[in-house]
């Protein structure tokens, strides 16, 4: 984007302060949930973090990853850190490839958050349940790992929702002129 | 892409990854113990998660209400059936057990086991998301005086123990856990039958946990009330751990195993009590 003017660039520094304060609001909604109830629950911070990385710079998304994955290890108890460098490295990945080759669709998103949720929960299975040799493990991959990710999938489609709308409203446009316009118009044919 | 992996900004993060492998190695290092991160986090965020656990408890319990109705219903008719069969027998016990509230049930343990130091009554701030064994966090913490390694109960029995302490949370691994062995004995029976009650995936998806290693000729029952032994140390002698619901023989055909009903309904706990300290509790040589 280009800033023109001093009051632009005023506009731009409160629509990202916004921003970036209703994401957090969303994570911290998102982790409350986590933390309540007894039932399965999709693992929310997921979607959150890889919604907002699809639409932020690498070191954002990096940021984001970590303390989403932070969250997730204290709401499910696993060793700190653990989640936090898994999701960083996922959401750094996602911001990357939707910055170079995907558009910003429902579909990829689903998609990405599909592809990343199983192959954290998979991880989880493995690390947590299969490696400890526990006897009837696979009960653990059925009643758990598989329904949560279900859950997680579908809960991505609400997770983007939320973001569309902070995005639609407080993510910076680029400003164009009339004249700037025509020429895109005229190079693209 | 290419563009990218040579950048600058690709090294940061690079960076940054490592610093955050840093952490868990860190994190794996403090043995049971939050790193302050967590530690602050769980201060932070405590009162909101109190409070958005209580409206889940309410909501879920609602929805059980309704979902399970014809389930109630019957099991209503059933428990009907049973009390007038028990009534005249329990009429003074049921009488006591109206009357006692949740902090004189904690004042009744100390009663029974007069050797036992127990923290003020815990609350459940919420279970850990999606843990099959039902572990949960609780909202008191090494500044109440809570310790790693500490048995927590409740006045009906043994719920579990203390495996991760921040200043003002603690987190508790229960009993329907695998990684929780506790030697036990049964009550009825005398010492000759005892085994260690360690949990299963498959029992504990009932809401139920196992006693292994059990003798071949044991004289369990249906129904008999296992208790802890107290030989490791870590957990108080004579505590109620839960009653025997089947008893039958181990796969490898050379010992017999038993499924246990817990005394305490592990799911749905809403406060509990911590066991800072008894007669014969074993110091951990790797405390501070």
């Amino acid at each position: 984007m280009r800033i023109k003017t001093s009051r632009e660039k005023r506009i731009l520094i409160l629509k990202t302060a916004v921003r970036w304060i209703l994401y957090y609001i969303v994570i911290f909604a998102g982790f409350i949930f986590m933390t309540s109830g007894t039932l399965k629950k999709p693992v929310i911070l997921i979607p959150i973090a890889l919604c907002i990385s699809v639409g932020n710079n690498q070191l954002a998304s990096a940021a984001t990853g970590a303390i989403c994955g932070f969250l997730i290890d204290i709401s499910c108890g696993k060793l700190f850190g653990y989640n936090a460098v898994v999701l960083t490295a996922f959401c750094i990945l996602i911001s990357l490839v939707f910055e170079l080759y995907l558009k910003n669709k429902f579909i990829n998103v689903l998609i990405a958050t599909a592809a990343v949720s199983f192959i954290s929960g998979w991880l989880d299975y493995k690390f947590y349940y299969e490696m400890w040799n526990y006897e009837n493990v696979e009960i653990i991959f059925r009643e758990v790992t598989l329904p949560v990710w279900l859950y997680t999938v579908v809960s991505s489609v609400f997770v983007f929702l939320i973001i569309k709308l902070i995005n639609h409203f407080l993510m910076p446009r680029e400003h164009l002129t009339i004249e700037e316009v025509i020429n895109n118009i005229k190079q693209n044919g | 892409m290419r563009e990218f992996f040579k950048s600058t900004r690709f090294k940061i993060l690079l960076g940054f990854l490592a610093f955050l492998v840093g952490i868990m190695v860190f994190a794996v290092t403090k043995g049971g113990y939050s790193v302050s991160g967590a530690s602050i986090i769980n201060t932070v965020t405590k009162p909101f998660r109190k409070v958005s656990n209580s409206i889940s408890m309410k909501i879920e319990r609602t929805l059980d209400k309704v979902t399970n109705a014809t389930e109630y219903y019957n099991e209503n008719q059933r428990l009907k059936q049973q009390i007038g069969e028990l009534n005249n027998q329990l009429t003074e016990y049921k009488a006591m057990k109206e009357e006692v509230e949740e902090l004189r049930k904690f004042v009744m343990i100390k009663e029974e086991h007069e050797d036992l130091i127990i923290s003020q009554p815990c609350d459940v701030l919420g279970y850990v998301t999606n843990d099959p064994f039902k572990s949960f966090t609780i909202d008191k913490g090494s500044a109440d005086g809570i310790g790693l390694h500490c048995p927590v109960a409740t006045a009906e029995g043994l719920v579990g123990i203390t495996v991760e302490v921040s200043e003002h949370v603690s987190t508790v691994r229960t009993i329907l856990s695998p990684d929780l062995s506790i030697a036990a004995v049964s009550s009825e029976s005398g010492s000759t039958d005892y085994g260690i009650i360690e949990g299963s995936i498959l029992e504990s998806t009932e809401g139920m946990t196992r006693l292994i290693h059990l003798d071949i000729e044991n004289r369990l029952k249906v129904g008999d009330l296992m208790i802890t032994t107290g030989t490791s140390g870590i957990f108080p002698k004579d505590y109620s751990i839960g009653t025997v619901t089947k008893v039958a023989l181990d796969s490898n055909g050379l010992s017999a195993y038993a499924e246990i009903e817990p005394c305490v309904d592990i799911g749905r706990l809403s406060s509990v009590i911590v066991i800072t300290d008894f007669d014969g509790k074993r110091e951990e040589a790797d405390e501070d």
